[in-house]
């Protein structure tokens, strides 16, 4: 059933941007109406300039409107050539382009293995409201890449393929970024827990 | 065990479990279920799980733009799209109306079907909108010399201006907003097309029905007074009614036979609406979805919001009431009437008619110049 949703979505999407191949303007606006505001939240997390993210959100649908004859006609994800048409059009803007530096690669493998049991414990101890927090501190911790990440694959519902390729890295680092973040949301609980046995052995002694 | 693939951090980053949670269908499902079954343990790892997914789709989502900054960006967009048109937008409504010319109302149906009444609308609007006053009022005057009978009125003020129409109705037209219409006696409807938002009050005539024409969407009178709110850059258009019954329709899915038919009716169908009922209509779906009744928010400025009851209240507030409603200028002398008490209720009334039942009052006669109107009278003994 899902598949078949997702697919007829891309449909619909393929759909409209055959039309403004030709010149459709109510197909534009469809189009412009359906993706600008999650595009506008993806380039907030590329920069925290608002009205550059603004600018760069109406180029990229000025320049489609503006090179409409000229658009390829089989492009796979309407959804994904906006994504990474934004990113570029921030990183030009920001003068930030792709930096050389490889990113430290970790194996699956090297995951710590013994963490299922604090874990155990603490979903047990949070409520929800403490997860919601947590979810809101971490992620205003994290390092911008980690973020764009998770927001493509949790907010924006991208694959990793997909991922890796907005952002120009591999799916091997698409994945890092994502464990990572993951990992800082365990090891933020951690130390929460750790404080509050400090706070409350302090209180009794 | 090294490596647990279904503890806390390996679900929430499980594609299928992703997948699950945020679109959920027959198959994940049953796939999950039988896990938990299989695995009752799971159960408080995989809700927790299931609600930390959802965190970070909501919280990773935070960022979406206002209302106002999808305005603005939208509004650059549509600036845009017509800066590479090699011929003069405006040239686009001029042709339309010349091949009907001459033959009276048929302008209007013409106008009526939805595809053209959008291009005319967003052209014309951005064309109006990016240009500054000069440009306009010449495109304005050539319009009217173009087009025997059109009358268009644009409102490139920061504050609302009332058109009278020769029936006697009268609609308040908010800046930006932009009215057309023919006049004539011998018309069997009496037609708007109206592009932008304007609270209109219409004089009751069953025989000829008043129609005002936006986007595709038909609403129809008898007499009657509502707010249209079909301003370009929104996917919608709103109406909401004051007094009265007023019916909307879809024209876009129908033939030009079908429309007349419709059209001519004496009587009110498609979607009814009664007094401080609303509706939306969608440009691009053609449906019409109803609206909860908008809190009522008294607000001295809206002529919309206003009620207009008068209850052994001086003149001289009344007319006051009345310039700030539809913006005109009440000229009148204030010495001999200003303190006359007036009694009456003229919600829903044309601004016309209100001018009437007021003079009827004061024994006093009116006479409407641009956009003054002078009361003369002797004032109440």
């Amino acid at each position: 059933m899902i598949r078949i949703a997702t697919s007829t979505g891309e449909n619909k999407d393929h759909d409209l941007w055959q039309r403004i191949r030709l010149g459709d303007e109510q197909a534009f606006t469809a189009i412009f109406e359906k993706y600008h505001r999650t595009l506008y939240n993806y380039g907030s997390k590329l920069s925290t300039n608002s009205s550059l993210v603004e600018d760069a959100v109406q180029d990229v649908f000025i320049d489609i409107w503006r090179l409409r004859h000229n658009l390829t006609e089989n492009v796979t994800s309407v959804k994904f050539y906006l994504y990474r048409a934004l990113r570029r059009r921030i990183h030009v803007a920001l003068d930030k382009f792709p930096s050389m530096e490889e990113i430290s690669e970790l194996d699956d493998e090297d995951m710590p293995a013994n963490h299922t049991h604090s874990e155990a414990i603490l979903i047990e101890m949070e409520s929800s409201s403490a997860r919601a927090q947590r979810i809101q501190e971490l992620l205003a911790q994290l390092p911008e890449r980690q973020v764009e990440a998770l927001t493509l694959r949790y907010f924006d519902d991208f694959s990793i393929e997909e991922i890796a390729e907005i952002m120009s890295v591999n799916e091997k680092s698409v994945r890092n970024f994502i464990y990572k973040a993951l990992t800082s949301l365990r090891q933020s609980r951690e130390i929460l827990l750790i404080s509050s046995l400090i706070f409350w052995m302090l209180l009794f002694f | 065990m090294k490596h647990d693939p279904y503890s806390l951090t390996e679900l929430i980053r499980n594609e299928e479990f992703i997948a699950w949670v945020m679109h959920p269908d027959e198959l994940s499902d049953r796939k999950w279920r039988t896990f938990l079954e299989e695995h009752p343990r799971k159960r408080k790892t995989v809700e927790s799980a299931r609600e930390y997914v959802i965190l970070l789709a909501k919280d990773t989502g935070r960022h979406q733009p206002t209302q106002k900054q999808s305005d603005r960006m939208w509004s650059i967009v549509e600036s845009h799209m017509h800066d590479d048109v090699p011929k003069t937008p405006e040239q686009e409504p001029v042709t339309i109306f010349k091949t009907s010319r001459g033959q009276g109302w048929r302008w209007a149906r013409v106008a009526a079907s939805a595809a053209l009444i959008l291009s005319i609308g967003s052209v014309s609007y951005w064309f109006y909108y990016k240009k500054a006053d000069a440009p306009l009022r010449e495109v304005a005057v050539q319009d009217e010399a173009e087009i025997p009978n059109t009358i268009q009125k644009y409102n490139d003020t920061d504050k609302p201006m009332t058109v009278l129409l020769q029936d006697g109705s009268s609609v308040v037209l908010q800046p930006g907003g932009r009215l057309s219409y023919s006049e004539g006696v011998n018309r069997k409807r009496r037609e708007v097309t109206l592009t932008g938002k304007a609270f209109f009050e219409i004089v009751k005539n069953k025989q000829k029905p008043f129609l005002v024409y936006s986007y595709g969407l038909a609403t129809k009178v008898l007499g009657t007074s509502f707010t249209i709110d079909a301003s370009s850059e929104s996917k919608e258009i709103k109406v909401e009614v004051r007094t009265g019954t007023v019916s909307v329709f879809s024209i876009n899915n129908l033939d030009n036979n079908q429309k007349e038919a419709v059209l001519d009716k004496p009587e009110l169908e498609g979607v009814t609406l009664n007094h401080d009922q609303r509706i939306a209509f969608s440009k691009e779906s053609g449906k019409i979805i109803p609206l909860p009744a908008a809190v009522a928010e008294p607000e001295d400025k809206d002529v919309s919001k206003q009620h207009f009851v008068f209850d052994e209240t001086p003149v001289s507030e009344v007319f006051r009431i009345l310039e700030s409603a539809y913006n005109v200028r009440i000229v009148y002398d204030r010495e001999k009437m200003g303190t006359c008490p007036l009694n009456a209720t003229l919600i829903g009334q044309p601004l016309k008619e209100k001018l009437e039942v007021i003079c009827n009052a004061l024994d006093a006669q009116y006479e409407v110049a641009d956009n003054q109107i002078t009361i003369l009278g002797k004032g109440c003994k």
